[in-house]
Order: C-alpha cells, then structure tokens, then sequence
C-alpha cells in the first residue's frame, strides 16, 4: 500500500466515523418530539386566543418623528402613474406618492387638496379650481396649472390617443377643454352636466409636465417614469419597487401639507390573506386588510387593533337575461327571480360565510351612499315556502325528479364564479343547495378571473354569474344596469334592460341638484326591487387591523386605500 | 414535483429477466410473489391502498349507510362541529360531514391517480415499444417527440391546460398524464432495447412470429415488472400533484371534495378548527407513504439483487 | 464527436422553442376570449376603453401575425414589454432568476449533503434498524406535500415561536422590508423556503443513492478489489461510491429544468420573488409577453439541463458513446 492510498484510508476512516455519530443518533425520538411540539403549538395558539383582548390607540401620547411603516397586501402594483392605473393596489400606492385636486374624507365628503378651492358655474358646466400657491415637487420645481391641465389631456387631448389610459373613456366624453388663466387657476368646461364629475374624476394624481411633457403618447405608456416615478407631489416620494415584493416610499420635506412624520412607507406584498393574518400577528407588517375568516384568529393578538365598518361594496348575482342565449328563456319571467331570491337565507349566509362581517341587502345602492334607501319596494326576506308557491303559481311545477319544469324546460342552470375567493366559492355551494331545496338544479362551477370578465363583458354565454363591485362615492350605477351597457365590453353581461330605469339614471346625471338625484334614486331603488335582474346578496365589510404602536390611521367606508388624507399624520410609538 | 418519475425509470432499468421462453417463467412470478409476502411493510402497505380504493368505490353506499350526509349538502347552521356526535369527524364552514366528504374526495383523488397512471402507462408503453422494437427513424421521430414533451416546463401546461380545460376529475388526470408520459415511453424503449437484444426474440423473428405477436406476447411480459412499479410509485406522486395543482387553484374545484382541495380549503381555518387539517392531511400522507412503501416493496419483490 | 452531438442537440431544441411557444400562445389565445390583462371589474371603465386598451396591446390582431411579431422581437433580443405593468420582459426575468437559483441551489446543496451520508450509511447497514429508519424517515418526508410542510412551518418557527418571545423566522419574502438584503438577513428568509425544498432532494435522492449503491457493491469488479486484497473502505469509498454517484449527478442535471417550476409550490407559499412565481401569477393575469418570455426561457433551461446531464453523464462513464 502507498502512502497516498494510507491518506486515503485515514479519510474514509474519519468519515466513516462522522457517518456513524450521526447515524446512531436516535431519530424516532427526535421525530417524536418535533410532532409533539407541533401538536402542542397548535393548542397554545388556541389558549392565547382565550386569554387576550384587543386594545386601543393611545391618543394622548405626543407625536413622535420618524420611523416606518410596513403594510401588507396580497397583489403586486402594477403601475405608479395614476393614469394609466385602473386597480386597487397601484391606486393605493399612488396614493402615497400624489395628490390630485380633491381628496375625499370617509364619509366620503370632497376635500380640497392640490387645489385650495373650486366653483361650479351656474350651469354645470364649468369647474374651476383655484390650487394652492407655492406648491412645489419633490425635486423642487413649482407645480402650476399647467401640470394639471397635463395630467387631465393625457385622457382626453385627441393628441394623446394613444396614450393607453383607462380613463379616455369618461374624460374624453365629458371635458370639453382646459384653460389656465393663470398657473394657480384650472378652468375645466364639460360638454355635459355630469354629476359624478367632481367626485369620481377630480382626485387622480397629478403628473410633472416637466419630466413627461416632451415625451409622446406612445413612449409615455412605457415609460420609465410610470415604474420609477422620480418625482412627486404627495407626502412622499419613491424610493424604490423591487417587483412582487415590496415598493418603497420615503418622506417627502416639500410636500405642501407639511412633511409627513414617518420616513417611510413600505408596500409590501404577501402571499395571501392567511399571511396577512399571520404577518399582522409577529409584526412583520403594521397595517393590512383582514380577511372575514381570520377575524377571530386575531382576537388573542395584543398588539393588532382591527376597525371595521361598511363599504360601498356589493356582492351581486346576475341572470341571464338575453333570450338569446340558453339560460335566457329561464330568467324572462320576474317571478322565477323573485322567487330564487326568497329562497335564500342572506342572512345565515353572511354570518356563516362572512363570519358576521357583512349586512344582507335590501338595496342597489350601498348603505354608505348619501342616495341609500333602506326600505326599497319590495323586499325579499328567506320565505322557502313563498319561494315554492311563487314558482308553482309561475307554472314551474315539480317532476319525478324533484326538479321543477314548465313547457319542457327543466329549471336547470349552471352558477359561474371566479376561482380562489373563498365566500364567492361557498356562496355558490350554499345556493346550489338553498335552490335545490325548492326544486331548482343550480351547479356552481368556477373558472379562473379572466374567464369571468371575459363571460361578464364579451362571450357571455353564462347562466348565472357572481362577483362583487366596488363603487366610488357617486351614486351613479349606470355602468351595470343602463342598457347601454349591454354593449360589448360594457358590464351589463346580463343584458338587463329597462327604459324607465334608463331614464331615470340619465336624468340623475344630468342634475347637479342632489335632493333631485336623491329622489331619483330612491324609484331607481325601488323599480331594482322589483326587477331583480341582479339580486344584491350583501353589502361587505372593510375589516383593517393596525399594529398598536401605529397611531393618526383612520380608516373608513372611503378612506381604505387610494384617498387617506391622514397619511402625514401617522406616526409610530417607537419611533422606529 | 415531476422528477421522481424518473427517479424510478434509473432504479429500474437493467432489471432484465433472463428465461428460456422469452418470458418471465411462472416461476419468476411466483418467486417474486413469495418475496413480496414475506415483505410485511410492503403487504400491510398495499392492502391499505386497497382498502381505501374499495372505500371510495362504494363511497355511494358509506354515504348511504354510514354517514348519512351527501357530500354537497350545506347546512349553514352546523358549521365548524368538533368530531364526534352525528358527524363522525366534524363538519367544515359550510356545515358539511368531513367523514363523508374525505371518502368522497378520496373517491377523486384516487380516482385521479389511478386514471392517470393509467392513462400514462398505455401511452407510454405504446410509445416505448413501438420506438424500442422498430428502431430506426420511427425510433427516431417517436423519441424526439418525448424529448418536446419532456422539454415543456409542465407547470406552464397544467396551469395554461387547467384554464383551458375545466379541471374535472378526467380531465385533470388527462392534463397530469399528457406530462407524465414522456417519461414512462423512455422507460419503456429502454428496457424494449435490452431484452430484443436477446436470442429469444431473434429466434421468434425468424420463424415469421407477427409484430404485434411479437410485442404482447413477448415483449410486454418483460417490460411488465417495470411497469409495476412505476405504477406503484406513479400513485404517491400524483396524489401528490394534484394536491399542489389544488393549492394552486388549478386543480379540483370547489364544492367537488378532492384531499387536496380539502387541505387548502382548511388551511384558513387552521387557528379555528384545527381538526379540519387532520383528517385530509393524513389521509394525502397516509396513501403516498403506502404507495412508496408498496412500490419500493415491490421493486425488491422483482429484483432481489438489491435485496440480500 | 461531442461538439457534433451538441450541435445536433441544439438544431432540435431551436424546433423544440418554437413548438413550445407557440403551443403557449395558442392556449392562451384560445382561453382568453376579450380579456384585457390587467382589467378588473371596474366601473369606471366604458365598454370603449375596453375595446381601445385592447387593441393597444395588439391583441386585436390573430394570434399567427401577433406570433411573428414576437418571434421577430426575440430575434432582435426584444422581448417586449410585460401587458401589466410596462415594465420589460427581460427586466422581469433578471431580477427573478436570481432568487430562484439561490433558493433551488441552496436546497440542492442541502439535499445533497444529508442525501449521500443518509443513503450510504443505508447501503452499509442495509436490512438493520438503522436502515429502516432512515427508509421511513425519507419516504415519510416524500408523503407530506410541499405546501403543506411550509405552512405548518410557517405557522411552528414564524407565528407561534414569535408568541412565546422565542427566536423566529420571517415567513415570506426574500429579505426584510425594512433595512433588509445584508447576508444575515437573506439566510434567514432562505431558511424556510429551502428546508421545504431540500427535504425533496433528500428524500429522493438519498432512497436512490442507498440503492445504486447497493447495486455498485454486488457487481464483479468489486468483488474483484476486494479479491485483490484492496482495503473494505477503499472499495466502498473509491469504487463504490464513485460509481453510484455517477447516476446522482444525473438526477441533479434532471433538477436543472426544476429550477423554473420545480420550487413553485414553495415559492408561492412563502411569496418568495422566484420566476416560478412570476410565472405562476402571470399566466393567470394573462400577460401574454411575460408568459411567452418565461416560457422559452424555460424551455431553454429544460433543454440545458436534459443535455448538461447528458454530457456530464458521459464524462463520468467513457462507456458512453455519442452516436451519430
């Protein structure tokens, strides 16, 4: 043998001898006490829960500088150019980054914001904003009328058309032109009296004509800016986006309501609801939107306050009622909807599919609206046994089967949701149920969200469809139920048309006048009632939990994510 | 969680079994069969996959007879019940029996598995034998259509196949076995390769035996224990598969109970109503674990070499 | 010989690309009927808008021409911008690729260190209690799903640890909002994520390393170093171990191709920022460009893993010959 292979051996043998330390080593035991550990830390997460209460915010504290925030969501943002964002998490940040004209409280009042004040002519047509003076950018150029007519041209100046903006739609319909006398002053012409204009379109972000004026319409839809945006108005300025993780905001000193308290504000994204639940519980994040199946698991958690309220959010399912299509002639007759919507429990349905945090509907328009009626014409209370005659009267008449016929035609319909929203997924497993309990064959079947919006706004072959909307502080409900709507990529999938209704919402926005809007409000309430094209199954709950050492957040029916104009307020008790 | 299937093709190959006749001798199987009952582990192992492939055959009848509650049936005033009572182990937030929702999942999830084996199996047996046996071009074209299909990054197909296609029970087994395949035909055409080289087949070749005499009744009988044993092992992965396809929302759909949407669906509730884990967590555990004990078992079964 | 066998290797994948990406594009054209990527149920959106952001992205036009636009882009090196968020496809793929190799590679490194101890000590002490332990061990850990393993995870060494004032580890993300990417606090993001994914590889590979070999051990050349009077531990060490590792090697090669969507479940469990995330998410929201990126760079990764484990396998074992 030779030296080497003799060095060789000598290796092996210490190996050998490291492979069988380690491989006598007891690993039942140690399996055994890893699952006992779990087992155990399964019931200990249960007792906490039993021995703790929620706490309050400290208002009496004085307010510290400095610190951050961290606040989880489940999606990414897709954009921080407020022009081109038309969703929820991009408003939310942009929201931190710029302030439009207005703001809104959460009651949903409009406050000034960029602009200190505006009139509305006698004849509705033309607003003009006089905006703060002095206000400057982040990177210290003066922000003036010229930066605000820009913001808006990009939506609705001809030269921008191919500027990829959601909102062309709308502002190209309804400004007629933007004049700046003077760089304080905005006069804005509408081609029509438009109710919703001050409300829905007075908020969007302002943008800096001076970085983007130059670029044309085409390069402005990619570019840099729209995910690095340099430079800002609002309570703070980008630092940084690291794509499906987090975007980063600092303080912004020249913001003109003062600079904020906090150094920074930090967007995180997280894998679901659960991990919002659970990143609330270790702190890992201060702020996020709790999900109604994990209020409970938060009720041991000392240090996460939670507010809950009602927002402008509805839960609605559609009918078919295109006769054209195959379900169509199902729907056709009032009472077969009016008596599907007897036969459900809303009510157990929200406390055991919301866990409470929800109020059943009697109404289209959300509690939260200054035009709600409480007590619309006809209300559906669960009546299984109206349900049965109403369908019985109707002509729908039960066979061997047990399922319920008229003329041939079976009352048999497939229910569409989108897939991974657990109450619209339970929704429909309770209605297949409730409805089969009458004679009704209803098959839930979920399909992913671009299907859905495909089914709702284009191919709308569907049956039955459910989903939610999210309203702003308007009224206005034409994009679901006016007929004009029922065009290709409109919302009005289900082909609901009425011409009083038709009416009714023109002649609501085309008034300024909100006695008179609230008035025609209420008989479109009452004639939606009665009509059922898409009964309105609940009204959601905004359910937010804050760490304790936050203070100044106050979240509301209108202040979730986009307009929170406490933001410069808010400050952090430890000061880190 | 698409490489162990080929983690059984490199265990198994070389396996051959030499006979006179050109097929495995009876005693060759009743040999192996002797090993394999002398394998405790292994037996108790199979006759759980067993049990459970019976229980959700008649899950009509445990429904009927045991339960007394239809999987789909709501009731929303007995929600979240502990075990025990008239709901043997509990019910979810909707109110409905776990006991009679985990024998009818286990009726998908299983059925899903074996479809899939299946499915995969004959294809790729078909796909194997052919490009094994004839050589050549056709050897040529059939393999490198394998290569394409094992070269599709498989979460791309079952996530753009599972918006397509509407994922029921068959066709989500369809979309599993579409990539499981591939690798099954390489199996095949390798162990093929092996066993023609043998005098046997020449022989049987030269007398004028037909082709497809020649490949059912000589060749399938040795690629035969392969076979097996991918299916064995092909089991566990599926169910496995499937779980995570449910958890990512492209498997089963609700309310249709599979295990793995059962899991997912529970996970929410975890602070809640810990129970609701147990029951579809062990059963998923439980069955891939007999299903890799019973495969491993039967591969020593086949190939006592590994085994002294 | 070699460089001709790659060469011929290659021709085929370029077919390979080409008929993976377009079998992409056709299902997603096929499934997506007027979806616009990134449009929610929103009502302040006018059927027009619609329509306009529609054909902005161009996706108006058939599926064939929109095809060849894109193959023409790639040609150039364009992969385009992505239809959700405008930023570029090659942007995307740069900042996520990153993460997924220091996860997979982690995990394998893992899986490797604790596999081959594991499966040698297995076929050293096969048939012994020692062995049948480790067996049910591994094959235990090969029966738990991924998702399933990280969540309890999560919910034992994050939530519950965090509780009791214990030590705790963060449970999604790869660094720390706050203050966060310094070495320290990456390894602690990495912790979980690749203890789910390791425990994979060492349930698989160490079965496997345990079972080549046994087989290496009871072949002839064995026998005959020991007949030569060569040492016990040389001839499993040297001869053995060197053999049974050579088919290893493979299977990892075969992980290459994994490292887009073999840690998928486990990136989305811990929202770790990988490609199979990206991925994932992407192909749901229907942004066209990403998916299509994505996909032929996974393809290629597929392609050069298959033929990395190829050649490697036939730099270990010179039996190997690459035919014509």
């Amino acid at each position: 043998m030779s030296r080497e292979e003799d060095a060789d051996d000598r290796g092996f043998a210490q190996f050998e001898r490291f492979l069988d330390a380690w491989s006598r080593r007891d690993f039942l035991k140690r399996a055994g006490g890893a699952a006992a550990f779990m087992a155990f830390s399964g019931g200990v997460v249960e007792f906490l829960q039993a021995c703790a209460g929620s706490s309050n915010n400290n208002t009496t504290a004085t307010v510290k500088k400095g610190g951050h925030i961290v606040e989880g969501n489940f999606t990414d943002i897709r954009t921080l150019n407020s022009m081109l964002s038309s969703d929820t998490a991009s408003n939310q940040v942009i929201g931190l980054l710029f302030d439009g004209l207005t703001n809104q409280k959460k009651d949903g009042t409009v406050i000034p914001a960029v602009a200190e004040s505006w009139k509305t002519s006698s004849d509705g047509l033309t607003y003009t904003f006089k905006l703060r003076s002095g206000m400057k950018w982040s990177d210290g150029q003066a922000l003036t009328a010229d930066d605000v007519k820009f913001t808006y041209a990009l939506a609705y100046d001809p030269a921008y058309k191919d500027f990829a903006s959601p909102r062309r739609g709308d502002l190209s319909k309804y400004i007629k032109s933007i004049d700046t006398p003077d760089p304080l002053t905005v006069v804005l012409t509408t081609t029509q009296v438009y109710a919703p204009f001050l409300a829905s379109h007075g908020q969007y972000g302002i943008l800096p004509k001076h970085i983007l004026g130059s670029m044309d319409a085409k390069a402005l839809n990619t570019a840099d800016y729209n995910n690095n945006p340099t430079v800002s108005n609002g309570p703070f300025k980008f630092v940084s986006w690291q794509k499906g993780q987090q975007v980063t905001v600092g303080r912004n000193d020249s913001y003109y309501g003062g600079a904020p308290n906090l150094d920074q504000w930090i967007y995180k994204v997280l894998p679901d609801s659960v991990a919002v639940t659970n990143q609330l519980k270790t702190g890992e994040i201060d702020i996020g939107p709790i999900d109604p199946g994990q209020y409970d698991s938060l009720t041991g958690t000392q240090t996460v306050a939670r507010s809950e309220f009602p927002v402008p959010t509805f839960t609605f399912y559609a009918y078919q009622l295109d006769p054209n299509k195959p379900a169509g002639p199902l729907f056709q007759d009032k009472a077969v909807r009016q008596a599907l919507l007897f036969a459900l429990d809303r009510n157990s349905m929200n406390q055991a599919i919301y866990f409470g945090h929800a109020t059943a509907a009697d109404s289209v328009e959300p509690p939260t609206s200054w035009a709600y009626k409480a007590k619309p014409q006809v209300l559906y209370p669960f009546n299984k046994a109206k349900a049965e005659s109403m369908l019985d009267a109707a002509g729908w008449t039960k066979g061997t089967d047990g399922i319920r016929a008229k003329g041939g035609t079976k009352l048999k319909f497939t229910m569409i949701t989108n897939a991974g929203n657990k109450q619209r997924e339970s929704s429909l497993t309770y209605m297949q149920q409730a409805w089969h309990d009458i004679g009704v064959d209803a098959t839930p079947s979920l399909i992913q969200f671009p299907q859905l919006v495909s089914q709702i706004v284009d191919i709308r072959t569907f049956d039955v469809f459910l989903v939610g909307f999210n309203w702003s502080v308007d009224p206005d409900e034409a994009a679901l139920f006016h007929s004009r709507n029922t065009v290709p990529g409109g919302f009005n999938g289900f082909d609901f048309k009425n011409e009083q209704v038709d009416a009714i919402l023109d002649q609501a926005l085309g008034t300024l006048d909100q006695a008179k809007r609230k008035q025609l409000y209420g008989q479109f309430q009452d004639i939606m009632s009665d009509q059922v094209p898409a009964p309105i199954l609940n009204f959601t709950h905004g359910i937010w939990g804050v760490n304790t050492r936050v203070q100044g957040t106050d979240f509301g029916p209108f202040n979730q994510y986009q307009f929170r104009p406490w933001l410069k307020n808010v400050w952090v008790t430890d000061g880190k | 969680m698409i490489g162990p299937s080929r983690v059984a093709e490199l265990e198994t190959t070389g396996a051959a079994i030499d006979t006179a006749e050109g097929r495995p001798a009876q005693s060759y199987w009743n040999e192996s069969w002797q090993r394999l009952r002398t394998n405790p582990i292994g037996m108790i192992a199979g006759a759980l996959i067993l049990i459970f492939a019976v229980i959700a055959i008649l899950a009509p009848v445990f429904s009927a007879v045991l339960t007394h509650f239809q999987p789909q049936s709501v009731d929303l005033s007995a929600t979240f019940r502990p075990p025990g009572g008239a709901h043997l182990l509990g019910t979810d937030e909707l109110g409905r029996d776990t006991l009679t929702r985990l024998i009818w999942g286990g009726r998908v999830t299983l059925g899903i598995a074996f479809l899939t084996v299946g499915m995969a199996l004959t294809v790729g047996t078909a796909f194997g034998m052919a490009a094994g046996y004839y050589g050549g071009w056709i050897d040529d074209i059939l393999m490198r259509l394998v290569d394409t299909v094992l070269a599709i990054p498989a979460i791309f197909l079952f996530i753009l196949m599972s918006i397509l296609i509407h994922p029921t029970p068959i066709t989500l087994a369809a979309i599993i076995a579409s990539v499981g395949w591939g690798s099954v035909a390489r199996l095949v055409r390798g162990e093929v390769l092996s066993v023609k080289q043998r005098d046997f087949i020449m022989a049987t070749r030269s007398i004028g035996a037909r082709d497809f005499r020649l490949m059912f009744r000589h060749l399938l009988p040795n690629v035969l224990p392969v076979l097996i044993v991918a299916a064995s092992l092909g089991v566990g992965q599926i169910i496995l598969i499937e779980a995570a396809l449910d958890f990512l929302g492209l498997g089963i759909q609700p309310p249709t109970p599979s295990w793995g949407n059962m899991l997912t669906n529970a996970e929410s509730y975890f602070f809640h109503s810990v129970y609701l884990v147990y029951f579809p967590g062990v059963m998923i555990f439980v069955t891939v674990l007999a299903s890799n004990v019973f495969g491993n078992a039967i591969r020593d079964a086949f190939d006592p070499r590994l085994k002294t | 010989m070699l460089a001709k066998y790659i060469a011929r290797r290659f021709l085929a994948s370029v077919v390979v690309v080409l008929g993976v990406t377009a079998i992409t594009l056709a299902l997603m054209k096929t499934t997506s009927g007027s979806y616009v990527p990134g449009i929610d149920l929103n009502p302040a959106l006018r059927p027009d808008d619609i329509a306009r952001l529609r054909a902005d992205l161009g996706l108006d036009r058939p599926g064939w021409q929109w095809y060849a636009t894109w193959i023409w882009g790639v040609l150039h090196g364009d992969f385009g911008h992505s239809m959700i968020d405008g930023s570029t496809v090659m942007s995307h793929i740069g900042d996520r690729l990153p993460n997924t190799i220091e996860l997979t590679a982690t995990a394998i490194v893992i899986g490797v260190l604790i596999a081959i101890p594991v499966g040698i000590i297995g076929a050293l002490r096969h048939g012994t209690k020692t062995d049948h332990t480790m067996t049910v061990v591994s094959v235990a850990g090969f029966a738990v799903p991924q998702f399933w393993m990280g969540l309890i995870l999560i919910l034992v060494f994050s939530v519950t640890l965090e509780q009791h004032g214990l030590p705790w580890l963060p449970s999604s993300g790869a660094y720390s909002a706050v203050n966060g990417g310094d070495l320290i606090d990456r390894i602690e993001h990495l912790i979980l994520p690749a203890t789910v994914l390791s425990f994979f590889y060492i349930s698989t590979w160490s079965r496997f390393i345990r079972s080549s070999m046994l087989e290496v051990l009871s072949q002839d050349y064995i026998r005959t170093a020991r007949a030569k009077g060569m040492s016990e531990r040389r001839v499993v060490y040297l001869h053995g171990l060197r053999n049974a590792l050579i088919p290893l090697i493979t299977l990892i090669g075969l992980e290459l191709p994994g490292l887009v969507s073999g840690g998928l479940v486990v990136e989305v469990v811990f929202g770790w920022p990988g490609i199979g995330k990206l991925a994932f998410e992407r192909a749901l929201q229907y942004d066209y460009t990403t998916v299509m990126g994505v996909t032929f760079f996974a393809t290629l990764l597929v392609i050069a893993g298959n033929l990395l484990a190829d050649v490697l396998y036939g730099v270990l074992d010179p039996r190997i010959r690459y035919g014509s």
